[in-house]
């Protein structure tokens, strides 16, 4: 067992990181140690990393070195707004050394660079020299494996400008390619891509507080004021979105999210501005404002062409779409899956004939043709077949005379059927059985209760019609004759 | 003198210019679905009891009827709400056998809130919207939220906004509710068809009208006016103590009802 992280006072007493935990024990008798929490602390820190969207739209986190990472800003094009480049970085540090946090950093004119910098030099902002602003630091600035720095220290090779101007070859040979690769990647050779922690939103309004605010309500004025602003600028594009996300920067460096999204694309103000508020609603326990926030970010996602023509005076108004903006807001408040609509499949099983699917943003689906229904179907299907108990009918495959259901005798006047609905054995995943090929499997006595088992046997269906005019869909599972007897279910209600 | 012309002209004008919008009359074809034989005027509270969730597909069957007859040519919607909890104990409506009831099962919206509460969200938001005709809600149990209040203030949204509700409760408990109409709704022995004397006929039901007036009709006998009727695909049917539906038949045919396949390739066309 190794240290990985010290803090000041541990340092102080001559303990780095990487020593082996029984040297530092004998060095430093009341040590306190802890054993590291990895997943944990990268979800801390990808959390802080992304409260820092609120300097640029990009950041990333580097997990190749440090054992927490490092994070990674791309300020190209925003550092104007902080007064420039050093401004910036003396911005984005002290207010991390504000907090209480130990921090590091450097602007560079990419990745390799500014990691050099920070892990091996002073903060400091580099721009055109970076072959001379390397020079002087040691090879471990390259985010080298540890074989490869101890090889490169026997050869006497300690600083990277001892490396320039080296044959490429002869050091691809002895120290392989990715020593090459990491030279190039801090001098600017080889460009090094970094993947940005949240969607990248190229419409976005922002609104920074001079105050933290906390209350829930605050926030939501401040999303109807953002959602205007950004329906001005979608309007002057000709745009609209369908997925909005507000981005709630909190003081205490963690950002909370909320997305909506909306049946067609829209960019109404007001009725964005409504979804949230709805989204906020079943938010309930969740939202807590910490110590407050002192930025929103509203952006909208899943743009589209939306021009003016769609929605001006002339359209038909046929009510659809105060409809859809309806639903949005349904969803928004109660969820995807609970604002549905039938959806239908070609099969005769009638469970599987009809689905529910989501009304907004349903699952794009091939249209199949649909097989023509013989019998009546019930207005009311159980969502799961329930057991009914029969007297034996007087015919074996004829209606029974009566059933018990919920524990209540009902007698059968009329009845007609049956219809029979095979099983669709192309879809179920068990074998088919050869003749003569039983095996033991059939022994079920060991779970007396009766379950429906879906798509494994033919179902005739019967319409039963009770002495009270209850008309109940029923069916039964199984033949007469065969090895099991058959079970009787109750499907539906007719009207 | 000439002010009160002018003002008496005007509205002449305006009552010529109603007359010659109102599809009634200016195309015969295009007559949104008129009204049934219950049917009660749009804009308020019903309550459609059922003895229990055995009845339960009477009195939806009623409940969504009276759906159909709530829709006009621009105010097509109908939504079905009912507690994520209670589909088992009650079924849900299944789309494959909403065709009887004029109904576009594409079309229909479920909604299936979690609790109480949303449920009442989602109908006062739905009715507030106005391409929403009627609003089925099926609510098995009791609930303490759904009180004179809450009814109070859904018969006033209501009003307001021109859709129906239509509340579906079991139970044969009455609580104090603002609701305009209550019903009950039983299920009774059906004719069976001609062809097949052992099989089920057309849904017959026993529908008592516990509260409220139709048409201005004063109320028949203090525990309510009794119909019993057939629904058929040209709408209610009237059955008289004999079980016979002939005149009845024959007068609906008469008033110029379109059949319920009509109604369809309205509602697709709408």
């Amino acid at each position: 067992m190794k240290l990985v992280a010290l803090d000041l006072r541990a340092s102080a007493a001559g303990l780095f990181i990487g020593q082996n935990v029984s040297d530092a024990r004998g060095l430093v008798t009341n040590l306190e140690l802890r054993e590291i929490d990895r997943p944990f602390i990268e979800q801390v820190f990808a959390d802080f990393a992304d409260w820092h969207s609120n300097a640029s739209p990009i950041v990333a986190v580097h997990k190749a070195q440090a054992s927490w990472g490092d994070l990674i800003v791309d300020v190209t094009g925003v550092s104007h707004l902080f007064g420039g480049e050093e401004r910036m970085l003396e911005t984005m540090t002290g207010r991390l050394e504000a907090l209480g946090i130990t921090v590091s950093g450097a602007i560079g004119p990419n990745i390799g660079t500014a990691w050099a910098l920070v892990h091996h030099s002073y903060p400091q902002v580099v721009q055109d020299n970076v072959m001379g602003a390397l020079a002087g630091l040691p090879v471990a600035a390259l985010r080298l494996e540890e074989a490869q720095i101890e090889g490169l220290r026997h050869l006497g090779l300690k600083r990277i400008g001892q490396l320039y101007g080296r044959d490429r070859r002869a050091l691809q040979a002895r120290f392989g390619a990715s020593l090459l690769l990491r030279l190039d990647q801090a001098l600017g050779y080889v460009e090094e891509r970094l993947t940005p922690r949240l969607p990248l939103a190229e419409h976005y309004v922002e609104r920074l507080f001079a105050e933290p605010i906390g209350l829930i309500d605050d926030v939501l004025m401040t999303s109807g004021d953002l959602a205007l602003q950004l329906s001005n600028r979608l309007e002057r594009e000709g745009l609209g979105a369908q997925a909005f996300h507000l981005f709630l920067y909190r003081v205490d460096h963690k950002v909370m999210t909320l997305s909506v999204k909306a049946a067609r694309a829209t960019r109404d103000a007001l009725h964005i501005g409504r979804l949230f508020a709805h989204r906020a609603e079943r938010l309930q326990g969740e939202y807590d404002a910490g110590f407050g926030i002192d930025m929103i970010r509203l952006a909208a996602g899943s743009i589209t062409a939306l021009s003016e023509a769609q929605i001006g005076a002339f359209s038909i108004d046929d009510g659809a779409a105060s409809l859809d903006q309806l639903h949005d807001r349904m969803t928004s408040r109660l969820g995807s899956l609970a604002v549905v609509r039938n959806s239908f499949a070609n099969t005769h099983i009638p469970e599987r004939a009809v689905t529910l699917e989501p009304v907004v943003n349903p699952q794009p689906k091939e249209p199949l043709p649909l097989l023509p229904i013989a019998a009546p179907r019930p207005l009311r299907l159980l969502p799961q077949p329930e057991p009914i108990s029969v007297s034996l009918a007087e015919v074996p495959d004829g209606p029974p005379p009566n059933m018990v259901w919920r524990r209540v005798t009902y007698r059968f006047v009329k009845s007609s059927g049956p219809e029979r609905i095979g099983a669709e054995w192309w879809l179920s995943r068990s074998k088919l059985k050869m003749k003569g090929e039983e095996t033991k499997e059939g022994a079920h006595s060991d779970t007396p209760e009766r379950h429906y088992r879906e798509g494994e046997a033919a179902r005739d269906y019967f319409l039963a019609e009770d002495d009270g005019g209850r008309r109940f869909w029923i069916f039964r599972q199984g033949l007469f004759g065969a090895a099991e007897a058959p079970e009787w279910f109750l499907h539906g209600f007719f009207s | 003198m000439l002010g009160t012309k002018i003002h008496t002209l005007e509205t002449l004008r305006q009552q010529i210019a109603a007359l010659e919008t109102n599809p009634l009359l200016k195309d015969a074809a295009l007559v949104s679905v008129p009204a049934g034989l219950l049917a009660p005027p749009r804009g308020s509270v019903h309550e459609v009891f059922a003895d229990g969730p055995r009845d339960g597909g009477a009195a939806l069957g009623f409940a969504f009827a009276q759906a159909r007859f709530m829709q006009e040519q621009n105010r097509q919607a109908v939504l079905f709400l009912q507690l994520r909890a209670d589909a088992q104990e009650l079924g849900l409506p299944y789309g494959l056998g909403l065709g009887g009831f004029g109904l576009d099962a594409e079309r229909l919206v479920y909604v299936r809130p979690e609790t109480i509460a949303e449920l009442l969200w989602a109908i006062e938001e739905a009715i507030a919207c106005r391409a929403v005709a009627a609003v089925v809600a099926d609510i098995a149990h009791p609930h303490k939220a759904l009180d004179f209040i809450a009814s109070r203030r859904l018969s006033l949204r209501a009003a307001a906004s021109g859709a129906s509700v239509l509340l579906v409760r079991y139970g044969r408990e009455r609580e104090a509710s603002a609701a305009k109409y209550r019903w009950r709704v039983s299920p009774a022995l059906s004719q069976p068809p001609p062809y097949d004397a052992n099989a089920p006929g057309l849904p017959r039901w026993q529908v008592t009208l516990e509260k409220g007036s139709l048409g201005g009709r004063r109320k028949a006998a203090p525990g309510g006016e009794v119909f019993l009727v057939d629904w058929t695909e040209n709408g209610f049917e009237r059955v008289d103590a004999d079980g016979r539906t002939g005149g009845a038949r024959r007068a609906a045919a008469v008033s110029g009802a379109p059949s319920a396949a009509l109604g369809d390739r309205l509602s697709e066309a709408g």
